[in-house]
């Protein structure tokens, strides 16, 4: 019912005690309330005149304001910790999202990933709020209550504290299945909002395949499968809050018909009577409100441990093994990998024995067919996945590293993926996503270099023009040719990973795109994944990949002397003509 | 209050499911009064009890309607609470999946501009925030409120039989918390609520907008600006939330205090009314007593209220949706066989005002011809398939297949084209899944025999599940090639007439693209093709090449034709050999 996890929470263990402390002092409210209320309502019974009963209902007035300051005190004394500890936990996850990088992502779908993010955090804040004094309330004020009551006549006590065990226990029994229920409701909660998004994502394939309208059932289906799993959820929690009710509020039927007996059979007199029917209802209070929002709780319960086991994913570490500054590449630096393997699923290998030399201001050609490994080369060049650990040595100038994700390495590169994003933010401030500093005229120039300017001169709004989602549509080459507007716009990186970076372009555009790009590979390490053979021939290294492994490599002259893969590619280029 | 009435104005969202579900809401109200109703009763009757009990009476059958009373009321409460909530939960998640429904719907109508019209987290945020705040509009604020003003009302009458003043003084202290609470909540609360909704909502946006593009801000390494853009809304909505916690604790104080007064309040009253004889000072437990049970339903009302400014803005938002269903009445069918497909003399541009993308282009496409359509990158091949599918409408000019105009064929589409788009997606479910797609009557054989079309079968029949492998969100999973080929695949399952690719081997190594396009020109080889290409690999499979240039076509002929006139198109052949002196 108490989240351990709670407790491990900063300031936690402290603010308890003095809640609990608090719970005491407002226990003792209530029962001042009760006892002086009843001394007035007894009075009037006895037909007395009302100035008579003036000071009790002042004590009554003094206690029932006196506890509604001790709710709101508690409060004020928990809110602070809530905010901290969820606004703190909403940072650590941006922090977390943006180490554990778009593999994440694409594992666990965008849709959850925002939605844990925003909602998730939201429950989570809701449920620290709530639970916390919940319990403690629950856990402390029942006793001070029930302490009194025996105090006044013992067998009430007895039948109430006889009865508070078997709710809980029912509780708890209901508690679980609630809880089972509910894990699969969550579960349920992030199906649909990834199925959604994976559904808008893709609407317009649906529309071409002729679907897009069956899907609204389908869309439908989804929704009233959470909604089963949630009214599940809802009977079984709303069937511990009716056992709780049920038992509560028939105690306190019994314990007025009791106190009735013994009003008749004269063993108590009315007051005492009186202050326990009213102190009964006070003293299930707690546990009542505990129950009426335990379908709240058990969502926020459950938003908790799934934010803490996003936090808690690993995280590539040794980051810094080359410094935090960006590397200066020179002439002279080198990159060499030995017998690196890589997986991306820790069994079959993606990548098997990487040899390869990178020698100051090199341009290296990728190529092979689809599905060999040139993308998952490249990412593993950018650090963006990790080596198989134990398997190959991996070293930047000599210095061993155990993957490339190194600060200073990433800060060095520019890469540009093979199907790179466009943010909902101007062509502008696109182009220059990674140089958010640079000036209006050298993004112009970085997108003369990449051929934009005659279409960028038809837009109205120019460089200043809204593209991405739910902005103006670009054609795929323009896209293409944004991302590689971002690597123009800066001269100070001095690696470049290249992946396809002119697969959507047509031949023409690529061969002026070539005369801008060319004089941009001077000075630099050149890593280029590409389909298109010609580029070959300005490549002064060439990998050639099949199979996750690298089966040639050499200089495209050596390459094109013996007659191998590379070779093979090139007669087929011909031959397909 | 003006405000109130103009959101439901055109509402389409909220009103016509209260009037749709009359009976339900009624039974739910229902519900909920007696729930209430049975808790104060219980309180009542069992103060009753034990007063009367104490006067002694000679025998225990008088007090034993009031035990039996006490029974009832105990176990009434509960369970028509049970009820309540049940009945109260149904009811609103079954409007819940009608709305997504209609979410889905209203979206999907853009579908092919949805790219241009909305942002996915735009649309997330109204799934996930907007369709949750509207459920809880019902259970969180109208039911409340509706059920404590029924109470009010019937608690003001029965105290008002008494004597008229002690009702009128109730009527105003009740008000007080279920009227003019609320209203000042709204008032002093309203605002921060839907404004932090409101910051809530762009956080949506812009954080998904990050997430989808999270790989970018990865490489760009601007860590710092990551954090503080997804960071600065968290300190605003935490400001926010602050006050209105305040606020809240604050106000149910109040509320708390009221209830205080009220007691007294009945106290004094009974010292004038009650005690004029002790049979009637029995009534003064009892209605003192059944104050408390009363706090519950009352208090709740002020926080169901103020919420209501941020209820409006999910209200207002969803209703800003297009819901008006396509006018369908002027759509046809094709009776006979497809014959061929003419555009006209078209023109087109995506905006008034800015450039046009065609002008006076035309182009005649026989049954079974292959066409393919070459030109630089941004001209407008895409834009053309889009509009020879009728997904953008012509500025003026023509598109026909058998002399039907494609707009009026749109509920046909699917059966007449089958299409490759520029970024095909894949859905995160397995592959057998995503293929099958193409033709859901499709059987499993027949899917797996269009995969290994696609020379995947030996990469598929390798993986741990096989064709059930989940492709991952966006099919990230596969290699690029790997994706487009499984798109590729979803196509050749497709029984439609013309078949629309735009770059269909693109990411692919000239091996595997040379295999690929000469058995899609093999299996589709009865069909009508419009090819959009970016080179001239497997340029002889087609029957006619068509470049298209500055919005019309610069040259046009057999590939035969053209590699002996036109110096162009040599050109392009020899850089596409990789001779690039340009
Ligand atoms: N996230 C992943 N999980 C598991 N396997 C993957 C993942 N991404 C890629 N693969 C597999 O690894 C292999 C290499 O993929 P990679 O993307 O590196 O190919 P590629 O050479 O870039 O191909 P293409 O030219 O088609 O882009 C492929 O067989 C692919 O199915
Ligand atoms: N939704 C849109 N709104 C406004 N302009 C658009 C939209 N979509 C595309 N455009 C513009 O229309 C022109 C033609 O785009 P289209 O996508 O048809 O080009 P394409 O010939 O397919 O190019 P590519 O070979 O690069 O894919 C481009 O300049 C593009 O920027
Ligand atoms: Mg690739
Ligand atoms: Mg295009």
């Amino acid at each position: 019912m108490f989240d351990p996890a709670l407790f491990k929470l900063p300031g936690m263990r402290r603010l308890t005690v003095i809640l609990a402390l608090l719970a005491v002092v407002e226990g003792i409210c209530i029962i001042i309330q009760a006892q002086f209320l009843s001394v007035a309502i007894v009075g009037l019974w006895h037909l007395k005149s009302l100035a008579t009963i003036l000071q009790p209902m002042l004590i009554f007035a003094i206690a029932w304001t006196g506890r509604q300051l001790l709710v709101v005190f508690k409060n004020w004394l928990m809110y602070p910790i809530v905010e901290k500890t969820s606004g703190k936990m909403r940072r650590q996850v941006m922090q977390k999202l943006y180490q554990l990088g778009p593999s994440y992502v694409a594992k666990t779908g965008t849709g959850n990933v925002v939605t844990t993010a925003l909602e998730g955090i939201d429950k989570v804040q809701t449920y620290l709020m709530l639970v916390v004094i919940k319990v403690i309330d629950m856990m402390v004020i029942p006793w001070v209550i029930l302490v009194y009551i025996a105090w006044l006549r013992w067998r009430e006590a007895l039948f109430l504290l006889a009865i508070f065990p078997l709710i809980i226990l029912f509780m708890i029994i209901l508690g679980y299945a609630a809880q089972a229920k509910a894990d699969k409701q969550y579960v349920g909660y992030q199906r649909l909002s990834n199925h959604f998004v994976d559904t808008l994502r893709g609407l317009p394939t649906l529309k071409q395949l002729g679907l897009s309208k069956q899907y609204a059932h389908n869309v439908y289906q989804v929704s009233e499968g959470y909604r089963k799993q949630t009214m599940a959820v809802i009977k079984v929690a709303m069937l511990s809050t009716f056992a709780l009710d049920f038992f509560t509020t028939l105690s306190i039927a019994v314990v007025a018909v009791f106190l009735g007996f013994g009003l008749i059979n004269g063993t108590i007199t009315l007051l005492p009577a009186l202050v326990i029917l009213v102190l009964s209802p006070d003293y299930f209070l707690p546990l009542r409100t505990f129950a009426s929002d335990y379908h709240a709780t058990l969502n926020g319960k459950n938003a908790f441990a799934d934010v803490q086991k996003m936090l808690a994913l690993p995280v590539p570490t040794d980051r810094d093994q080359l410094g935090e500054q960006p590397l200066a590449w020179q002439a002279d630096s080198t990159l060499s990998l030995k017998q690196v393997d890589f997986s991306y699923d820790d069994q079959q290998p993606a990548l098997k024995q990487l040899d390869l030399v990178a020698k100051g201001y090199q341009r290296i050609g990728i190529i092979g067919a689809s599905g060999s490994g040139k993308s998952t080369l490249i990412n593993l060049l950018g650090g963006f996945l990790s080596p198989m650990p134990g398997h190959g040595t991996i070293e930047v100038n000599g210095q061993p590293v155990s993957h490339l994700g190194q600060t200073a390495w990433q800060q060095s590169f520019f890469y540009i993926p093979q199907n790179p994003y466009l943010f909902h933010a101007s062509l502008a401030e696109n182009i220059a996503f990674y140089q958010p500093q640079a000036g209006l005229s050298a993004i112009g120039q970085a997108a003369e270099k990449a051929g934009l300017t005659a279409w960028i001169k038809t837009l109205p709004d120019g460089l200043n023009t809204q593209i991405g989602e739910g902005a103006r549509g670009v054609s795929g080459g323009q896209a293409q040719r944004i991302a590689l507007a971002r690597a123009f716009l800066d001269d100070s990186r001095k690696i470049l990973l290249f992946d396809e970076p002119t697969a959507h372009l047509d031949i023409e555009t690529e061969a002026e795109l070539k005369q801008t790009i060319l004089p941009v590979f001077e000075h630099h390490l050149v890593f280029f994944a590409t389909h298109r053979l010609h580029w070959i021939n300005q490549m002064d290294y060439v990998l050639v990949m099949d199979h996750g492994a690298i089966v040639e490599q050499g200089t495209p002259a050596e390459l094109a002397a013996h007659n191998g893969a590379y070779g093979h590619l090139r007669d087929e280029m011909v031959g397909a003509i | 209050m003006k405000a109130f009435f103009e959101t439901f104005k055109h509402d389409t969202w909220v009103m016509p499911y209260l009037r749709k579900y009359k009976k339900l809401l009624a039974l739910t109200l229902f519900l909920g009064l007696m729930t209430f109703f049975c808790g104060s009763a219980l309180m009542f009757n069992s103060g009753y009890l034990i007063s009367k009990a104490a006067r002694h009476p000679y025998n225990i059958l008088m007090i034993y309607v009031p035990i039996v009373l006490t029974r009832a009321f105990g176990i009434g409460r509960p369970a028509f609470r049970y009820a309540e909530r049940i009945t109260s939960h149904n009811w609103v998640l079954r409007i819940v999946s009608d709305f997504r429904k209609k979410l889905y719907q209203a979206v999907a109508k853009h579908a092919v501009a949805i790219r241009q019209n909305f942002q996915t987290g735009d649309v997330l945020s109204i799934l996930a925030d907007d369709i949750d705040h509207i459920e809880n509009l019902y259970l969180r604020t109208v039911f409340p409120t509706v059920i404590a003003w029924l109470m009010y009302l019937m608690i003001v009458i029965a105290l008002g039989y008494f004597s008229w003043w002690f009702g009128l003084l109730m009527l105003l202290m009740l008000g007080l918390i279920i009227i003019a609470m609320p209203l000042w909540s709204v008032l002093i609360n309203g605002a921060r609520e839907s404004q932090s909704r409101k910051i809530q909502q762009t956080f949506y946006t812009q954080l998904t907008d990050a997430v989808m593009g999270l790989g970018d801000w990865l490489i760009s390494g601007r860590k710092t600006d990551f954090y503080d853009r997804q960071t600065a809304p968290i300190d605003e909505i935490a400001r926010l939330r602050r006050a209105d916690h305040r606020f809240q604790w604050w106000r149910d104080f109040t509320i708390q205090l009221l209830f205080g007064i009220i007691c007294l309040a009945l106290l004094i009253w009974s010292s004038f009314y009650w005690t004029t004889n002790q049979a009637s000072a029995n009534w003064i437990a009892a209605f003192v007593l059944s104050v408390f049970p009363l706090v519950d339903a009352f208090q709740s009302v002020s926080q169901g209220v103020s919420e209501w400014p941020s209820y409006q803005r999910s209200i207002r938002r969803v209703n800003a949706l297009d819901t008006t269903p396509v006018d369908e009445t002027d759509q046809t069918v094709l009776t006979e066989q497809f014959s061929g497909l003419r555009v006209a003399d078209l023109d087109f541009q995506y905006e008034a005002g800015t450039r046009p993308i065609f002008k006076k282009l035309n182009l005649s496409l026989a049954a079974g011809e292959k066409l393919a359509l070459l030109g630089p990158s941004g001209t407008g091949k895409s834009t053309l398939l889009k509009l020879i599918l009728g997904d953008l409408t012509p500025t003026s000019g023509s598109i026909q297949l058998n002399d039907v105009p494609i707009s009026r064929l749109q509920n046909e589409r699917a059966k007449l084209f089958g299409v490759l788009d520029q970024q095909p997606y894949l859905f995160n479910t397995s592959i057998m899944n995503n293929v099958r797609m193409g033709n859901p009557d499709a059987t499993d054989a027949q899917v797996k025999a269009a995969l290994k079309a696609v020379e995947l079968a030996p990469l598929i029949e390798g993986l741990p599940d096989q064709y059930e492998t989940v492709v991952e969100e966006g099919g990230a999973r596969f290699s690029g090639g790997e994706r487009q080929r499984i798109a590729l695949a979803r196509i050749l399952l497709q029984d439609a007439p013309i078949i629309i690719l735009d770059e269909p081997t693109v990411s692919l190594d000239p091996i595997t693209e040379s295999h690929l396009l000469a058995t899609v020109f093999r299996v589709l080889q009865d069909k009508t093709i419009l090819w959009v290409t970016h080179h001239l690999a497997g340029i002889n499979y087609v029957d006619q090449v068509r470049f298209l240039e500055a919005g019309a076509f610069d040259m046009a002929g057999t590939p035969q034709e053209l590699y002996a006139t036109a110096p162009r198109f040599k050109r392009l052949y020899d850089l596409d050999q990789g001779h690039d002196e340009v």
